[in-house]
């Protein structure tokens, strides 16, 4: 049987494809794993995020070669798939964290009491950083990614790196400011 | 990767971000790359699934002629209009159905009419003290008067005579 040399062209490519995806997969999901739990605060839910993150990508591979830089291309991809489930999500009760936080927190030598204080500390925490206006608390959590610079986080959220700035500044006086409210009306 | 703890977590404004670093940096669970693989080729094999005519488009087999495509399709629609009429021969039309005047049925929570019909009343005309006479008339028995001799009473000729 003859093989048309269209066929040939169309397999190589679509085995480039894959090998490229692949080496997207390896290189990325740990980050996008890590951004997805930053907002979801559960382990199963973030997975299930980075994996619609890649089968979107699966589905727009044509473009592939067209993305500048492929890591702020994807974390803004599961950015956008975590804020959309978030939004959908009902609102998560502060022990849910809690015992999330707790169970996936590193040990460190600690006992599992202080863990427990330390999980309880890390959810009241998130609590207030949830009571912040979104644009803030967006540019907050992102900015806890140390390989996120301004400018990333700036194309990340489609906005400029001067307003990243600005919605930082007012972030953190804001968190002082409820923090500080907490700590006199406990 | 060293973690930060709560032991060494800043106070104040520094509080949230540290929290969030700490979240941040979290590791990613065992296995999650196999995982987003298999994912991803279950995804693939999805899509290949829905592009089949493109794929067997370019390679070489039965179904490659331009014949047996026709002729599949060609079975294909004989099948689907073949059923269709199946179906609509089996369908009897309806019969027509009698017409018979039902009662209606009142609005619920009304009250119904009982079969009584209703009879609109009419406006009553104007009524005649003396039967009405039209000139024709008054002028043919006028006529007719006329042309009849006047009968003499008997009693009356007799005394003449």
């Amino acid at each position: 049987m003859e093989i048309a040399p269209g066929a040939v062209r169309d397999e190589t490519r679509q085995h480039d494809e894959e090998a490229a995806l692949t080496a997207l997969v390896s290189e990325y999901a740990t980050t996008l794993y890590r951004v997805a739990f930053s907002v979801l605060r559960n382990a199963s839910d973030a997975e299930d995020a980075v994996q619609e993150a890649f089968v979107r990508v699966l589905r727009h591979r044509d473009t592939l070669g067209e993305v500048r830089d492929h890591r702020v291309w994807l974390i803004r991809i599961v950015w956008n798939i975590v804020l959309d489930r978030k939004r959908r999500a009902k609102t998560r009760p502060e022990t849910d964290d809690i015992a999330e936080l707790a169970r996936v927190l590193p040990a460190n030598g600690l006992s599992a009491e202080q863990r427990a204080s330390a999980a309880q500390h890390h959810a009241h925490v998130l609590g207030c950083v949830e009571q912040l206006p979104a644009k803030e608390r967006e540019v907050l959590m992102l900015s806890a990614f140390e390989e996120l610079t301004s400018v990333e986080i700036a194309e990340v959220l489609g906005i400029t790196e001067s307003s990243v700035r600005s919605r930082l500044f007012r972030a953190r006086n804001l968190m002082a400011e409820l923090l500080n409210h907490k700590r006199s009306h406990p | 990767m060293t973690l930060p703890t709560h032991d060494n977590l800043e106070t104040g404004p520094g509080e949230a971000e540290a929290t969030l670093r700490i979240i941040a940096s979290l590791p990613a669970p065992k296995g999650l790359e196999d995982r987003v693989n298999a994912a991803l080729k279950n995804g693939a094999r999805t899509g290949k699934v829905l592009a089949w005519p493109t794929a067997l488009g370019q390679r070489q087999g039965w179904m490659h002629s331009a014949v047996a495509r026709g002729a599949a399709a060609a079975a294909i629609v004989f099948i689907v209009a073949g059923g269709g009429w199946s179906v609509y021969s089996r369908v009897q039309p309806a019969a027509q159905p009698k017409v018979i005047a039902m009662p209606r049925i009142a609005a619920p929570g009304g009250f119904s009419s009982a079969g009584t019909m209703r009879v609109p009343q009419t406006l009553n005309g104007p009524v005649l003290a003396h039967p009405a006479v039209s000139i024709a008339s008054v002028k043919k028995a006028q006529s007719k008067k006329k042309a009849e001799p006047t009968a003499k009473e008997p009693g009356t000729a007799k005394s003449v005579q």
